[in-house]
């Protein structure tokens, strides 16, 4: 073993023991791996790539067997050549920059897309990538990296050395050593795994990008909602939030009431999301116990919350008197509300903590909730939206600009 | 009063007198806990208890049995505490605490006494422990099998434990104990999966056959685990006829945190609930009561615990009721079947790469 600047890295024999015989290669090899240290970065955007991922878009839109699995169809229609020349033409000083050389991404292990998704905008930045996907064996996962693979072994085979799509299992040797060879990590968290995965050095120069544990607030303006058609509401809302079993950390937890008519708007709003969910919504009978464990887990720790009794436990109801941020906390997924009447948007800022990551809003301005995150320096909140489009795929992320921040700026001195 | 339960023989109440009695006590006892538990009075806030609205068993709150484990609850003074038992969890994982006075204590130990007797006869006999001596050694905490055979110790003549502190058998001890009481009426008792692992699979190993065929062997702990071994309920009593021409079981479905009231198996393989306690089973998808033969979530009901407030509980165990007061062995009451823990949940969305990896 040899000891880098902190980072130890194996000797070529030690890897083959000890690293490559536990990887599996879904796309690339191990020469990519090895051979990665010489890799020539892209352009930002450049054509190759932007070439390369709207043919995958194609593929993928003409496959039949990739219609059954909505998240790749969403997938493949944000890689779409226009998506992307529209992206792209956001960036200005785009001429400037390239990619920093090798993204390492660990993708979480129950997002199949993930992995693509995080892939794409290091594609776009112009490094090559290496990464690591789930254990399970997840049909999205194998009809995209399918597809990458015919299009590298035909079209685009001078693009073959940027791509590494592995499985291993877990081991911090092997993920020391792919961290050793990077140049920016990707850790897709929970909380737990980014702190086991930080174990395992960076070398010096090499930067990281972490999504950890958020949560997410919904808020809405009773008396603009009484004006909507509650099952548009609710179909927007049920996408926000049971579409990932309310587990992303994008899917609100609570909601949060404006304006006069409260009552009447909060009774309809839940009936009829409660209508949809009981028809809709499978329900792991073990979510039933979880969901309200957590409920009486706070009632009896804090009291002050009231439970709200509706047709079943697809949908449970806790009405709080007071916002705190560790109510957020509190949470079992699975269709477990908060709810919380305000007289004033400035009653929210104990909730706009770290950890708040997207708010989204109904009839309620976007703009105002932004002035006020910037005039109180709230740490938390890095997306606004409108309901509905908490899982929209984004080239922002958790306050980065995805992209951007996986390339290098080239200076030149002014004359 | 709970008194009056002891006047009674343990399955001798029909469906509605045994409602009758028992509501009147759960209900107090919810009221009691309520004035005595600050944290059992904001659960009860927080699902909006009212007196008024409780009218039978079925009405009385209920909460996880998992909130022993965040929380300690009590409904007596800290300096009462007498013993404090826990679940045996697994390394790293949060242990249900469970709080007794040295009344509660006693009653606890009464209730077993009378429902085994039910079973085996009131006479004190000898029991072989398959366990090590030392899962008692720190007397101040009793696990979940600590707690069962502290229990067993009033209806022991003389206890005896066959494992050492490896799980192996103590070859001296084992054959010891048989040439005093093999001829006799004797208790085996052990955790499920510990007795196949660690007793019945060295037995059968051995040249020399062993007859227990005077032994009463009694189980706890569930299934689930030998489940995972292909091993039934069923397989377990074949094997050790045969092996050793046991013929008399008596498994039995319990917690720590409802200490006393067991639900022991009779001989026609239902699980029972004595007059001291019910077992109502809920659907999941509301929390509804179910009826006789629907699956659901078991709620246990007991009317034993007064220092801490574990008198309605929501397990996390699956289970159905077979019927009531028809049992052909004649023990009135509900009797069950237990199917074991609710598969834990997986939900999409973001999460660990490593927590719900392997």
């Amino acid at each position: 073993m040899l000891n880098l600047g902190g980072a130890v890295i194996p000797m070529e024999q030690d890897l083959d023991k000890n690293v490559f015989q536990k990887i599996q290669f879904l796309v690339g090899s191990k020469k990519n791996l090895m051979q990665s240290g010489k890799l020539r970065a892209l352009p930002m955007f450049s054509q190759k790539m932007t070439d390369f991922l709207a043919d995958l878009s194609r593929m993928l839109l003409s496959d039949e067997r990739a219609k059954d699995y909505v998240d790749v169809i969403s997938y493949a229609y944000w890689i779409r050549n226009s998506s992307l020349l529209k992206e792209r033409d956001k960036y200005h000083d785009r001429d400037s920059r390239l990619g920093r050389g090798i993204a390492f991404h660990i993708a979480p292990s129950n997002v199949p897309v993930n992995f693509a998704v995080s892939m794409t905008s290091s594609l776009l930045a112009g490094n090559g990538c290496i990464v690591r996907v789930s254990d399970k064996p997840f049909m999205q996962v194998s009809l995209i990296c399918e597809a990458i693979n015919r299009l590298l072994s035909e079209k685009y085979k001078a693009l073959e050395p940027y791509f590494c799509i592995l499985r291993y299992p877990h081991d911090e040797s092997i993920t020391q050593y792919l961290s050793s060879i990077c140049d920016i990590r990707i850790i897709w968290g929970g909380d737990q795994t980014i702190l086991k995965i930080r174990k395992a050095v960076l070398p010096p120069r090499a930067i990281e990008l972490t999504f950890a544990d958020r949560y997410s607030l919904a808020l809405v303006d009773a008396d603009a909602y009484l004006k909507e058609d509650p099952e548009k509401v609710a179909e927007k809302f049920y996408t926000d939030t049971y579409y990932t079993d309310q587990n992303a950390c994008s899917s609100p937890r609570i909601v949060i009431w404006f304006g006069n008519e409260k009552a009447r708007a909060r009774e309809c709003f839940f009936r009829t999301l409660e209508k949809k969910v009981e028809r809709e919504y499978c329900m792991q009978p073990i979510m039933a116990v979880d969901k309200y464990a957590s409920f009486c887990s706070l009632a009896m720790k804090t009291g002050g919350i009231r439970l709200l009794k509706g047709e079943g436990n697809r949908l449970m109801r806790v009405e709080v008197q007071k916002l705190t941020e560790e109510l957020m906390e509190n949470k079992p997924g699975g269709g477990y509300f908060f709810e919380y009447e305000a007289s004033k948007l400035t009653d929210i800022l104990p909730l706009l903590a770290k950890g708040c990551q997207t708010v989204s809003l109904l009839g309620i301005d976007a703009g105002t909730v932004k002035e006020m995150i910037i005039k109180y320096g709230v740490r938390g909140v890095d997306r606004i939206v409108a309901m509905g489009k908490t899982m929209d795929l984004e080239f922002v992320w958790d306050g980065f600009r995805m992209i951007e921040a996986m390339t290098r700026i080239i200076y030149v001195g002014e004359k | 009063m709970i008194e009056t339960f002891h006047q009674l023989k343990p399955y001798s109440l029909s469906k509605e007198e045994k409602q009758e009695r028992l509501f009147g006590e759960l209900k107090e006892l919810t009221e009691y806990h309520r004035e005595h538990c600050k944290e059992y009075a904001r659960f009860l806030e927080s699902v909006g208890y009212d007196q008024d609205n409780i009218k039978t068993c079925e009405d009385i709150p209920f909460f996880p049995v998992r909130m022993f484990k965040e929380c300690d609850l009590m409904s007596i003074k800290p300096e009462d505490v007498f013993k404090t038992m826990t679940s045996s969890g697994t390394t790293g994982q949060k242990v249900s605490r469970i709080y007794v006075d040295k009344e509660n204590a006693m009653v606890q130990q009464k209730v077993m006494v009378r429902i085994l007797g039910d079973y085996i006869g009131k006479k004190r006999i000898p029991v072989l422990v398959i366990d090590t001596p030392s899962v008692l050694k720190d007397r101040s905490k009793f696990s979940a099998r600590g707690a069962a055979i502290i229990g067993l110790r009033v209806i022991a003549k003389e206890m005896v434990f066959a494992l050492n502190d490896d799980m192996s058998l103590n070859q001296e001890v084992f054959e010891a104990f048989l040439q005093k009481y093999q001829d006799s009426f004797f208790l085996i008792f052990g955790f499920t999966f510990i007795v196949w692992q660690h007793f019945y699979k060295v037995l059968d190993e051995k040249t020399h056959k062993y007859d227990l065929s005077n032994a009463f062997l009694m189980t706890g702990g569930g299934w689930k685990k030998l489940a995972s071994q292909s091993v039934t309920n069923g397989d377990f009593k074949n094997s050790f006829g045969k092996l050793c021409g046991i013929h008399h079981f008596l498994d039995h479905y319990g917690m720590v945190e409802q200490t006393g009231c067991i639900y022991a198996e009779c001989e026609c393989g239902h699980l029972h609930a004595s007059i001291y306690s019910d077992v109502i089973v809920r659907n999941p998808m509301d929390f509804s009561p179910c009826k006789i033969g629907e699956k659901g979530i078991v709620q246990v009901l007991s009317v034993l615990p007064r220092s801490y407030p574990g008198h309605s509980l929501l397990t996390e165990d699956e289970g159905v009721i077979l019927g009531e007061d028809d049992c052909p062995c004649g023990r009135k009451g509900k009797y069950i079947r237990i199917f074991g823990r609710m598969k834990s949940a997986e939900l999409r969305g973001c999460s660990d790469t490593y927590g719900t990896g392997s």
